[in-house]
């Protein structure tokens, strides 16, 4: 049985590269939220993000829903264009339709915009998601995610879950880099330390090293704390053109580049298990960007588990592999340090919420670049690299944002 | 064993050949004549050269834990009674790698690289599992 076939380098440069750009960023906060419908966090991410963007409403063409999990008839409502009715966009936009990649869902919706903005078919798009896993009974949840990448004829029998598959792919990274149960903790704590100043995150408390470690060990090498929290939450960005974006006299979040390489469907089947595809994703992306890891200022990795954090760090080339565990542990991620990481507090502290956890990590790379970060920006911050995975970690995806062209 | 109550394996009519044998305790898997390639786990046709004319070979199921877990807490519903328990991905000598539980050994003893020979787990009536256990 043949090793993976490595992609090829791309033989072209990214025909996008800064064509296009998040102008507008919209949010509600992340938590439990029972009595807040998904639809009015859809829509209250919506507005918050065109008003963000200077644009007018009727500017925007395109309205991509994510996918959405929690109720099969609020789903097919965002694919059957219910967010253009409730956002007065009938007769303004000339299409709606969803896009869903599970948590790569953000790179899905960034790359679905630019390719249409850059054909000229959209002018100025809405990226918008809601999800309300955290409202749902916990068991019910964990079935549920059972069966998201986990194939029903060669893994379900034998009690795989998403715990698990990360697990796995844990264990292998532990195994193979030596990176230590401290470090792998000291993920979450980093992750925290952004949190604690963060508004819209679910988890704002200190947390220690000793307390991840103490916490009950679920899927080993995993331990409670360092499996995502389930939540209800929705975010939204809008994408224009550059002439448009140049035309709204603020900071924008151009696209610069971007890589990625799908490497499995079932987490059984992926031979690179500790690596993933991140070192591919991520020279395509910065060959395309024209700038390297040296020149970024901030990295927003998707960050389910610990482990994809130090996976990203090292494919990514921001440290040498098995070393990311203690460059994070010495606390070059937190505020203040080096290079800021996940400033959202991710999924593991602002809260998982499904195909939109990704798409937060992404709404954070670029409401730091627009200024917006309050308490957790990064004064000037010019460019910015952010990650997605979905799946049972089926592929991995690197992209480049910029406040300016490089 | 009509109690069985776990997940059964969702099977295709072009996989269901690895099941059968599975009953009878042996492994399969799918040979390319085309391009001389192994295949699993099963396919339609051949996914390297997508010529069809796919047929079945019996591999060996020597092998070493790639990867592997203690389940501890949260597991589906299915496996509640089971806890604790090992999922681990194993990789055979032939090269295929596939999800399995390691049994008749102590979750703690379990390590990556340990190597593992096929426990073939009778289900039910229908259906044979491919669990492990230490060489």
């Amino acid at each position: 049985m043949a090793e993976r076939i490595r992609k090829e380098a791309p033989t072209v440069s990214d025909l996008r590269k800064g064509e296009v750009a998040i102008v507008g960023v919209g949010e509600v906060p992340t938590g439990i939220y029972p009595d807040r419908p998904c639809l009015e966090s859809s829509l209250r991410s919506a507005r918050q993000a065109i008003l963000d963007s200077g644009l007018d409403k009727d500017e925007i063409n395109v309205v991509i829903p994510a996918g959405t999990f929690f109720d099969a008839w609020f789903n097919t409502n965002l694919i059957f264009s219910r967010l253009v009715e409730e956002l007065g966009l009938t007769g303004r936009a000339s299409m709606n339709f969803q896009v869903v990649a599970g948590g790569a869902s953000s790179s899905a919706l960034l790359e679905t915009a630019a390719g249409l903005i850059c054909t000229g078919k959209a002018k100025a798009v809405l990226c918008v998601h809601s999800e309300k896993w955290g409202s749902m009974p916990s068991q019910e949840m964990i079935d549920k995610l059972a069966t998201f990448g986990i194939s029903e004829e060669w893994e379900a029998p034998y009690g795989l879950s998403m715990n698990a598959a990360a697990a796995l792919i844990t264990q292998r990274y532990m195994y193979e880099t030596g990176t230590t149960a401290e470090q792998m903790a000291s993920v979450c704590v980093a992750l925290r330390k952004w949190a604690e100043l963060n508004p819209n995150a679910m988890y704002r408390k200190p947390l220690t090293i000793e307390d991840v470690l103490r916490s009950k060990m679920v899927v080993s090498p995993l331990h409670a704390f360092e499996c995502n929290r389930l939540a209800d939450g929705g975010s939204a960005f809008i994408v224009t053109n550059r002439d448009r974006a140049r035309a709204l006299n603020k900071p924008v979040a151009y696209l610069l580049g971007s890589g990625s390489v799908v490497t499995h469907y079932a987490v059984s089947q992926e031979r690179n298990l500790a690596t993933l595809g991140y070192a591919e994703a991520a020279s395509e992306a910065f060959e395309a960007a024209g700038i390297g890891p040296k020149d970024i200022d901030l990295v927003e990795i998707y960050d389910s588990y610990p482990v994809f954090n130090l996976m990203a760090l090292e494919g990514s080339g921001f440290c040498e592999r098995g070393k990311a565990g203690r460059f994070v542990m010495e606390g070059n991620t937190w505020p203040g340090g080096v290079l800021p990481m996940t400033t959202n507090g991710g999924m593991l502290s602002q809260g998982h919420t499904g195909t939109g956890g990704g798409i937060a990590v992404l709404v954070e790379a670029a409401r730091q670049l627009l200024g917006e970060a309050g308490q957790r920006q990064v004064q000037g911050a010019r460019f910015a690299v952010e990650t997605a995975t979905g799946g049972t970690y089926m592929d991995s995806h690197v992209t480049v944002l910029g406040t300016e062209l490089p | 064993m009509s109690n069985y109550d776990k997940p059964l394996p969702q099977t295709t009519p072009w996989t269901q050949p690895f099941w059968d044998a599975a009953k009878e305790h042996r492994l399969l898997a799918q040979h390319c004549k085309e391009c001389d390639r192994t295949v699993f786990y099963p396919k339609l046709f051949c996914p390297y050269c997508y010529s069809e004319t796919l047929d079945w070979r019996e591999i060996s199921g020597e092998g070493e834990i790639y990867s592997f877990t203690v389940v501890q807490q949260h597991p589906p519903s299915a496996f509640q009674d089971d806890l604790p328990y090992v999922v681990a991905i194993v990789r055979l000598k032939d090269g295929p790698q596939m999800l399995t539980n390691i049994v008749n050994c102590d979750p703690e003893k379990v390590h990556c690289g340990m190597r593992v020979a096929p426990a073939f787990d009778d289900v039910t009536d229908d259906f044979t599992l491919v669990k492990f256990r230490p060489e």
